[in-house]
């Protein structure tokens, strides 16, 4: 079956090749284990970069590949994102207070221990009392789960409520939107328990590890980043070929004869919904540690959009056009805004690309969909197919 | 109320009379006090001018105010005004004017504190003057400080009063000091009754007044005029430490106290017997301390159990300052009628403020009703719209001072602008896309983003001001609780008139028949005669240039930003499928539901609009999973797809 899998999928293999020796390159190049020629906070922004890329595919998947247009999987991203970071924080504010309170003379009781710790994390935003969804924060391993149980259920209970009745097309996108919008209001509450708009923060200091450095923290996530993007893909692949990838396939293409045919297709749809909520979720819950800070404005409907965009630009219906999109767009986008990119000067008028770049991502954006709806994948596809 | 408060003012009147006397024979009298006057001492002086009932008081009392009251050297008062080094007196008594060197008088000038003094008494004489703004004025000063010498004569002015409206407030106004301060307990319960159909906000705070209580403990029931008898096991804590300020208990010894205490004894590494390392537990704190309490080195442990048997102890309970049982339950009763329709009232406002925000979505959403409903084209751009339709009316401000003339110039331009837009947008990229709606979805996203882009660098980031008209500022307001401001009543009007206006195209026109048609069956149409492209590129124009004029008014409201399309996009979105679409009575019917239910949510949570944001649209997600189609859903051939 495996054997039959790869051969059946060249590029799976080409990916996995090209993702390799990248990998190997940034490694040999960066600061904490090669000769240092790409500095920590651009092997940060590459780690975050195959995160974002982890979700690209997750969202070609459900929409490239299943035809549902969901503007709601950057808010899973989110979710795993604050999952993780309240482990981190929770676990690193606890060696601070248990550091300052062993100066006492009597040993804290563990009531002041949670009560300092509140303090700390909830004082921001004028409370110290911990909310009920910070129950499991002391323990990694339940805050992992939750990493992959929060974004599941949510998705699974969302998914099954509006595939039932057959909410399909434009209507389930804005429904998906309507959903992001809903969690990202709700965060911004103070009150909300998870600090609001302020976020949570320090995420990139990992509890245990306050002496490595963060050059070799930034690699080691890099390491795992590239690692679940590969694992990613091939999970992916292996769902989208075969007989099951053959039925959502067809779902994309015409629903209702698929049904006809005796397909339960709410199944494959809600099966395909959840597993890459899930997959969102694992991305995020790798990219914040990385970014170090999570707050509401990340999960604003906005975001989802631009997750669509990026599949778009790379390719729908390709899994390495949704890696190539999302990483060509995310990095350019990164390059432009952070004033990487020279100004034109117009003699009258000087284009400053950190003012320009949004109308130029957008125009493009109108041209390749107009022009280039198969994006730069089908690119790649033409060139492939035209040198033998 | 009327003929209590006549048979009051009589009363009054008679005490008034007057008996004949010389000004200045008083203010001799009492020319220690009217020469050196302090707040205390002033009283006196005040109270014999003031009883003389002589006409020349007012003026003597208006220049002490302003400081021209001028006493000679021997000790005489004249009103004078200087001039150069001569200064011109009049008599207090004849006003006869005379001329003297400055040099012999001296001028009493009054502290701030005495000068208050004195207006209040001259109050009562303002009250009757012949000038209605200063009558006004005086009225007005009784209301911002009610006393009870005040009362007399403002009874005393309400019978010469000529003009009806001040009349009226004078009535009311001694109505409400009547009720604090009426000498006959009667009097005031008629008072207080008759304030229990008066839901303004001074009526209850007079009421309130009266309720006053202050809250107190003692071993037995206290003698007075009981509010209720408090129950201290509904927060035990907080009425324990009411017991310990009242100094009937010992201080609560919870964890930070009994860690101090701990601290403090602190022998070879032991406290009252145990390591110091063990006292990580509450237990084995508790343990220690009581260790400690038995060799009486700290207080004794105050636990839960005793705590609570204290408490039993005690009687918790608030206690009226009014002293009369029967006026206290004549102004509950009052009070409680008057919340009754106060609440009546906030109804009634919150049914305004939900019409008002149900105007705003619908005009937010009806270009969107047509474009999405009818046409089913997604236009992420749409908010982009409203947003260009605000810039114009603020670029039109900028050229044109006159805000009335810039509104209606505004208007009509920013629809011509978004039409524009609009169809050129129709024609260079939806046309393209009529098939792919998922695909025209992210085009028109991009478009937005690139628009308000362009916004952000031709207009800044900051807000930009779109001032309306003068007619239009203020609020209709009709009673203390009832008030909604003319911009929003101008809002639901432009909002009914789109809605008759798109009723009528649609409906009634050969284009909206030809629009039905065209969205119905394209091809059919078009062997029909009808050229749908012409069509399709006018139906999303008319409805882009409704967005634009959406736009000038909800800029006219809110501030205009360039993010301010992108605030309205979702919930308009969600207006149109909820309502139905395809049908602007749908539309309708989504803007009533979602500003409704919004102000509703908010009104159960005040505090959190955000958080009846997030419930609101949690429970349209909901509700489309009921009803996919909407509120108002299409039947039969119409709703094809």
């Amino acid at each position: 079956m495996r054997k039959s899998f790869l051969s059946e999928n060249p590029s799976v293999l080409w990916f996995i090749a090209a993702l390799g020796l990248f990998t190997l390159m940034v490694t040999l190049l960066s600061e904490a284990t090669g000769a240092g020629l790409i500095s920590t906070s651009f092997v940060k922004t590459l780690g975050k970069t195959l995160c974002l890329c982890l979700i690209a595919i997750a969202m070609d998947v459900v929409w490239g590949y299943c035809g549902i247009l969901s503007l709601g999987h950057f808010a899973f991203f989110g979710i795993g994102g604050y999952a993780i970071g309240m482990w981190l924080m929770y676990a690193r504010t606890e060696g601070i207070v248990l550091e300052s309170l062993s100066g006492q003379t009597i040993p804290p009781t563990p009531q002041e221990i949670s009560d300092a710790i509140g303090n700390q994390i909830f004082g921001v935003v004028g409370s110290s009392e911990f909310p009920l969804i910070w129950a499991f924060a002391d323990s990694l391993v339940l805050q992992l789960l939750m990493v992959v149980l929060v974004p599941g259920l949510l998705a699974l209970v969302f998914g099954w409520l509006a595939f039932r009745s057959r909410v399909t097309g434009v209507y389930l996108s804005i429904l998906t939107q309507a959903m992001t919008l809903a969690l990202s209001l709700y965060l911004f509450q103070n009150d909300s328990g998870l600090r609001g708009n302020n976020g949570l923060s320090g995420l990139q200091n990992i509890p245990g590890f306050e002496s490595t450095p963060q050059s070799t923290i930034a690699i080691v996530f890099f390491l795992i980043s590239a690692a679940a993007l590969g694992a990613g893909y091939v999970f992916f692949a292996w769902i989208v070929s075969g007989k099951m990838g053959s039925v959502i396939k067809g779902i994309r293409d015409n629903e209702a004869r698929v049904r006809f045919l005796g397909y339960h297709v709410e199944s494959y749809k809600l099966f395909v919904f959840t597993i890459t909520a899930v997959i969102s979720g694992i991305a995020g819950a790798l990219y914040y540690p990385q970014a170090g800070i999570i707050n509401p404005g990340e999960i604003a409907p906005i975001a989802s959009i631009y997750l669509a965009v990026w599949v778009a630009i790379g390719g729908r219906g390709r899994l390495y056009g949704a890696v190539i999109g999302a990483a060509f767009v995310s990095l350019l986008s990164s390059w432009f805004t952070g004033g990487g990119a020279p100004d034109i000067n117009l003699g009258f008028y000087t284009i400053q690309w950190t003012d320009w770049w949004l109308v130029l991502l957008g125009v493009s954006f109108v041209a390749v969909t107009l022009l280039f709806p198969k994006g730069i994948g089908g690119l790649f596809d033409y060139l492939v197919r035209k040198q033998p | 109320m009327r003929r209590f408060f006549y048979a009051i003012a009589l009363c009054f009147g008679t005490i008034m009379a007057a008996q004949a006397q010389e000004l200045q024979a008083i203010l001799q009298t009492h020319a220690d006090e009217i020469a050196k006057p302090s707040r205390k001492t002033v009283n006196v002086a005040l109270e014999d001018l003031v009883a003389s009932g002589l006409p020349t008081v007012p003026g003597f009392l208006e220049a002490w105010v302003e400081k021209s009251v001028w006493q000679s050297s021997d000790g005489q008062f004249f009103i004078g005004a200087v001039e150069d080094d001569q200064i011109n007196l009049r008599d207090v008594d004849s006003g006869a004017e005379t001329t003297a060197d400055k040099s012999d008088f001296k001028q009493l000038k009054p502290n701030g504190g005495v000068r208050r003094v004195i207006g209040t008494a001259l109050v009562q004489f303002q009250l009757s003057d012949d000038n209605l703004t200063r009558r006004t004025t005086a009225v007005a000063s009784i209301a911002r400080r009610p006393a009870a010498d005040q009362l007399a004569p403002l009874l005393a002015s309400v019978e010469g009063e000529p003009d009806p409206v001040l009349k009226a407030r004078k009535i009311q106004l001694a109505n409400f000091l009547s009720t604090r301060f009426a000498d006959n307990p009667e009097d005031r319960i008629t008072a207080i009754n008759s304030l229990a159909k008066d839901t303004s906000v001074e009526a209850r705070s007079v009421l309130n007044q009266i309720l006053q209580s202050s809250s107190g403990v003692a071993p037995t029931e206290p003698e007075g005029n009981i509010a209720r008898i408090l129950d201290p096991m509904q927060a035990p804590d907080a009425y324990y430490a009411q017991l310990v300020e009242a100094g009937f208990a010992p201080a609560r010894t919870g964890p930070p106290v009994i860690r101090a205490a701990l601290e403090a004894n602190i022998v070879a590494g032991r406290v009252g017997n145990v390591p110091l390392a063990q006292l990580g537990t509450d237990a084995a704190r508790e343990r220690a301390y009581a260790a400690l309490a038995k060799e009486g080195l700290a207080p004794p442990l105050v636990t839960t159990q005793t705590r609570d048997h204290a408490l039993g102890e005690y009687v918790f309970y608030d206690l009226y300052d009014e002293p009369n049982a029967e006026i206290t339950a004549a102004a509950e009763a009052a009070l409680a009628s008057v919340e009754q329709r106060v609440a009546f009232a906030q109804a009634a406002d919150l049914a305004l403020d939900g019409l008002s925000l149900a105007s705003i979505y619908f005009l937010a959403a009806i270009g969107l009703a047509i474009t999405f409903g009818v046409m089913g084209v997604i236009n992420m751009a749409h908010g982009e719209f409203i947003m260009m339709g605000a810039y114009t009316g603020y670029v039109v401000q900028t050229f044109i001072p006159d805000y009335t003339v810039s509104i209606l110039v505004a208007l009509p331009l920013a629809f011509a602008i978004t039409f524009g837009a609009g169809v050129t947008m129709e024609r260079l990229v939806i046309r393209h896309l009529y098939h792919r709606p998922l695909e025209t979805l992210l085009a028109t996203f991009g478009i937005s983003i690139a628009l308000q882009q362009l916004a952000k660098n031709v207009f800044g980031t900051q807000a930009r001001p779109l001032t309306s008209p003068d007619w239009l500022d203020g609020a209709w307001v009709i009673s203390d609780v009832i008030a909604i401001s003319y911009i929003r009543i101008a809002i639901f009007v432009l909002a009914l008139l789109f809605l008759a206006l798109i009723l009528f195209v649609l409906k009634r026109t050969r284009l909206g028949l030809e629009v039905r048609a065209v969205t119905q069956n394209p091809g059919m149409a078009a062997s029909m005669g009808i050229n749908p492209d012409r069509i399709n590129m006018l139906t999303f124009g008319l409805g882009s240039g409704i967005a634009g004029i959406a736009g000038v008014a909800i800029g006219l409201y809110a501030k205009v930003t360039s993010e301010m399309g992108a605030d309205y996009i979702v919930q308009s979105f969600m207006t149109v499928v909820v309502g139905g679409v395809g049908n602007v009575w749908g539309t309708l019917a989504g803007a009533s539901m979602i500003g409704f239910l919004q102000k509703g949510i908010e009104w159960l949570n005040p505090s959190n609009t955000l958080a009846a944001q997030t419930y609101m649209i949690l429970f349209i997600i909901l509700f489309i999973q009921f009803r996919p189609k909407g509120i108002v859903a299409l039947k039969g051939r119409a709703a094809a797809d």
